[in-house]
């Protein structure tokens, strides 16, 4: 069933479908009308789901970890400072391997106050251990979802989807609704080995000394290095019975590409007008889109990248002293590689300043021109 | 107890050598019991039930507590019983009380007390309403015990002893038992039906009443192994002013006891009332009804007017005057009868022995104020002329004639309120009872009462009280029908639901809940604490709405 419906509503279905059990959620914008939704969902009975409401996000995740520990399918959202307050609590549900899935609506962090689309918040948590997605489309929001179950739940590793604020969780296209029984097919019921049972009483997450602290750090690395292949399968599997799939990057009009234009999220859409635009012209550019973050698929995009003279990185994100976050990965994915083309770190569309077609063009044209790149190219910065 | 997963044999140990031996996270399958953590304790959490305010205000110690929870788990009757535990009276005092119990609820400073006047009434009269009475019951035991007056003391006494199967006989100079409740409260503050029915609750313990029977002098009485005095006060106090022996002067309780035993109407067309309590105001609205105009003069303000609120509030709803600061010089006579009354202004001096502040005379400040009948209500004193000389009265025994003579209610106290009376009349049947069987009587003291501060009021949401209907002034000042309409049964059981249950347990589970170590462990009707496994947080405590919970330091 296709609907016209906002990113944020995307996502509730999304956690609908893949029947979250437990939500516990605290409001922040632009955020709370994905939980606000799914409270509806749970309200009306489409959704069978105990509906938490809690005291701030730290709780919110500390809920989730203990419906997650006694087996349920959890789910929540949150968002820039919510995603900050989290934090701790990020790393324990990594760290007790409890597969949650949780939407994080990628906003701006204060001071100063801005409310609009940063990818800063989710790319701050990427030490966590959590498998990160970041989304381009309304479609592509809920289906993430569904998959991310999918994943997280063979490798014991949560999920985080990342999706832009307003360009996303605001904006209203059409999106297919995937038919319920298709998506029980496609998800078994949570089914967890490692859990809370009263019939079967353990105690989890006790402390662990140095003598296998460095063994369980070790077998998450691992599970993040398995979540690639269980992801890709996933995304395949998606496409047999959805007709959709996304891969872990995507490729677009690569082939002979001479420079690479490096992004994520919605910036995704307005680049391929421009990459459409200068292909016309005859110009030897292509667009990688980074959908998968956490594990970085580093081996994928240095095959996709073969080949490349430069490469140019859109972040929407910084590291203050250090620039681009997604620029920085690139390089470091590529600096053992014999042949490698320099890479164009340009920070752009800070605290949701638009990225046009304009300033796509600019970013192209400015990589093309510089021989030997400097460490950050801020575009269209005031000074 | 046996640990579970705790391996027997050596080979069943689990011993990991690298990471493909281990789980993807730490798991232990060995009981954590083994790790008491009561011993991390200092603070020791104990169920300590107290004495809630309400109760420790009420003189005759109802468990109000008790039995607006009853009313609150729809049980009216089991409510009605609980409260004659301590009272035979429910139905007079769920009307008449002034309710001490209401100002000291911890739930007025929240929001508004508890109703409890109101649910008293309602269980006495669900009592009434569907039949439900004593049981019928000779007495057991071999002594018998004269009770003079039947006023509340004596009814309270009566109850007390006939419940415990002692031979009782009141003796009442009127023609009908009941002494003030019958004769000084007018029906539409107390209808006859209600007081004759718990009358007849107390006849059912085998008491017998012998009505019209003055006791003259105390030897008539030799006979009975005990007596109990509660004659009450009767006699007004006088105003010593000139003219007052005229017609039309007429005492407070003679005028209502005139009323209420022979339908006699002394009110004339001009009635002024002096005094400022229960009696005065008592007098004021049956004139009223008779249909005079009357005012009353009371000599301090409406700050020290003794009466309760409420009836000052329906004595002006319905249109009685009142002036405050006069107080009568002389009554003008004029053909035997009077015609006017001197006032003189009065003005507020320093406190006397009372607490209230002292009137003392305006000089020059007379006025004249019409009124064909004076009705004197300046508070009433015992008579107890039938007793020998010098023998005095009090609470405990007094031999005379060789038979011990208790004394109790307003005959000894002076005028008091029902509730008083009804609280000496229980202690003069515990003390009789003691005499008579030779042994104490279990009395346990009270405990701590719960201030506001210890009731966690994060339990409880803000919801102002139901209050009894009234009849509407119109209507009611044409005759004698009831004022206060009780409250509807449902609406009673609601504001039942309001009570805090200050410092007594009723199995909310809050303990249960918010313990961390999951150390309370719920019994049929009470808690238990693990203390194997309580670490002492005192959370428990804190959670507790009634201050059930107290925290005691642990002895090393």
């Amino acid at each position: 069933m296709k609907k016209v419906i906002t990113g944020n509503h995307a996502v509730s279905y999304g956690a609908m479908l893949a029947r979250a059990q437990v939500i516990a959620a605290y409001p922040i914008t632009p955020q709370t009308t994905i939980v606000e939704h799914l409270a509806d969902f749970t309200a009306d009975g489409q959704l069978d789901a105990r509906f938490i409401n809690v005291e701030s996000e730290h709780s919110a995740m500390a809920a989730s970890v203990g419906a997650s520990a006694a087996g349920a399918r959890a789910f929540t959202a949150s968002s820039s400072h919510g995603l900050a307050l989290m934090h701790e609590m990020l790393h324990v549900a990594a760290g007790s391997r409890l597969p949650i899935v949780m939407a994080n609506v990628n906003r701006a962090l204060g001071t100063n106050w801005n409310l609009w689309a940063d990818q800063t918040d989710s790319l701050s948590q990427r030490d966590t251990g959590w498998l990160q997605f970041y989304c381009e489309s309304n479609q592509e929001a809920l289906d993430t979802v569904i998959q991310a179950y999918r994943v997280s739940e063979q490798v014991l590793v949560p999920s985080m989807i990342c999706l832009d604020a307003f360009f996303i969780s605001h904006t209203a296209e059409i999106v297919d609704i995937p038919d319920k029984a298709l998506v029980d097919s496609y998800l078994p019921e949570c089914n967890l080995v490692y859990r809370l049972d009263p019939a079967n009483p353990c105690t989890l997450y006790g402390v662990t000394s140095a003598e296998f602290y460095y063994e369980f750090r070790y077998k998450l690395h691992k599970a993040m290095e398995d979540a690639i292949r269980v992801a890709r399968e996933a995304d395949d599997e998606f496409r047999e019975m959805f007709g959709r799939s996304y891969g872990l990057v995507e490729q677009y009009r690569m082939e002979d590409a001479e420079l690479v234009l490096v992004t994520s999220g919605t910036a995704a859409s307005t680049s391929r007008l421009v990459i459409d635009e200068l292909r016309e012209r005859g110009e030897r550019v292509g667009m990688l889109r980074i959908r998968m973050f956490r594990p970085f698929p580093a081996e994928e995009i240095r095959n996709a990248l073969r080949g490349a003279q430069r490469v140019a990185v859109m972040d929407r994100n910084m590291s203050p002293g250090q620039g681009g976050i997604m620029a920085q990965e690139l390089r470091s994915a590529l600096c053992n590689t014999p042949d490698r083309p320099p890479v164009y770190g340009f920070v752009v569309g800070l605290g949701g300043r638009d990225i046009t077609t304009d300033v796509v063009h600019r970013v192209i044209e400015e990589a093309l021109a510089t021989d030997i790149p400097e460490d950050i190219i801020w575009m269209g910065v005031k000074v | 107890m046996p640990l579970r997963g705790k391996p027997t044999t050596e080979a069943e140990k689990i011993v990991f050598r690298h990471e493909a031996e281990l789980p993807p996270m730490t798991r232990s399958m060995g009981t954590v019991l083994i790790n008491k953590t009561g011993s991390w304790r200092y603070l020791r959490p104990v169920y300590e039930e107290k004495t809630p305010p309400c109760r420790d205000a009420c003189p005759a110690g109802i468990d109000i507590q008790g039995f607006v929870d009853m009313l609150a788990r729809g049980e009216p009757l089991e409510a009605w019983r609980l409260i004659r535990e301590s009272s035979p009276l429910p139905g007079v005092c769920g009307r008449v009380c002034p309710h001490p119990c209401e100002r000291s609820c911890n739930r007025g400073e929240f929001d508004e007390a508890i109703s409890i006047h109101a649910l008293e009434r309602l269980a006495a009269d669900r009592a009434l309403n569907e039949g439900v009475g004593e049981e019928p019951r000779a007495p057991k035991e071999e002594e018998r015990v004269a009770i003079i007056g039947s006023g509340p003391a004596g009814l309270s006494c009566a109850h007390f002893l006939g419940r415990e199967g002692y031979g009782v006989t009141v003796f009442e100079a009127l023609p009908r038992p009941g002494g003030m409740l019958r004769v000084g409260i007018p029906e539409y503050r107390l209808p006859r039906t209600v007081l004759d029915k718990e009358i007849a609750d107390i006849e059912a313990l085998g008491v017998s009443f012998q009505t019209g029977a003055r006791i003259g002098d105390i030897g008539e009485l030799a006979d009975y192994d005990a007596i109990f005095v509660a004659t009450g006060a009767h006699k007004s106090r006088s105003l010593n002013i000139p003219g007052e022996d005229a017609a039309g002067v007429i005492p407070g309780v003679e005028f209502l006891k005139n009323l209420n035993l022979g339908g006699k109407n002394q009110a004339g067309e001009r009635v002024l009332v002096v005094g400022g309590g229960n009696t005065a105001i008592d007098a004021a609205r049956s004139a009223l009804r008779l249909g005079a105009r009357t005012t009353i003069v009371y000599r301090r303000t409406r700050e020290e007017m003794p009466a309760i609120e409420e009836e000052i509030e329906a004595a002006l709803a319905e249109g009685v005057d009142i002036l405050y600061l006069a107080t009568p010089r002389m009554a003008l006579v004029k053909d035997g009868r009077v015609a006017q009354v001197g006032l003189i202004k009065t003005e507020l001096a320093e406190p006397d022995e009372t607490g209230r502040r002292r009137p003392v005379e305006v000089a020059g400040s007379e006025f004249m104020i019409e009124a064909d009948t004076v009705i004197t209500a300046l508070g009433e004193a015992p008579d107890l002329s039938f007793l020998p000389e010098h023998a005095g009265l009090s609470e405990e025994p007094r031999e005379i004639d060789g038979t011990p003579v208790f004394g109790g209610g307003d005959a000894f106290t002076g005028a008091g309120t029902v509730v008083h009376a009804i609280a000496s009349g229980r202690r003069g049947a515990r003390a009789i009872i003691s005499r008579l069987a030779g042994a104490g009587v279990a009395h346990e003291p009270p405990g701590p009462v719960v201030p506001f501060e210890s009731v966690n009021t994060a339990c409880f949401a803000r919801q102002p009280a139901v209050r009894m209907p009234e009849v509407p002034v119109a209507e009611r000042v044409s005759g004698f029908a009831e004022v206060n309409r009780g409250l509807p049964l449902t609406d009673g059981l609601e504001e039942a639901k309001r009570c805090f249950s200050c410092g007594v347990c009723n199995l909310c589970d809050n303990c249960l809940i918010f313990c961390p170590d999951i150390a309370v462990i719920r019994l049929n009707d009470s808690y238990e604490i693990d203390y194997d496994y309580c670490k002492g947080c005192g959370i428990c405590a804190v959670e507790c709405p009634g201050n059930v919970i107290s925290l005691v330091e642990e002895e090393r």
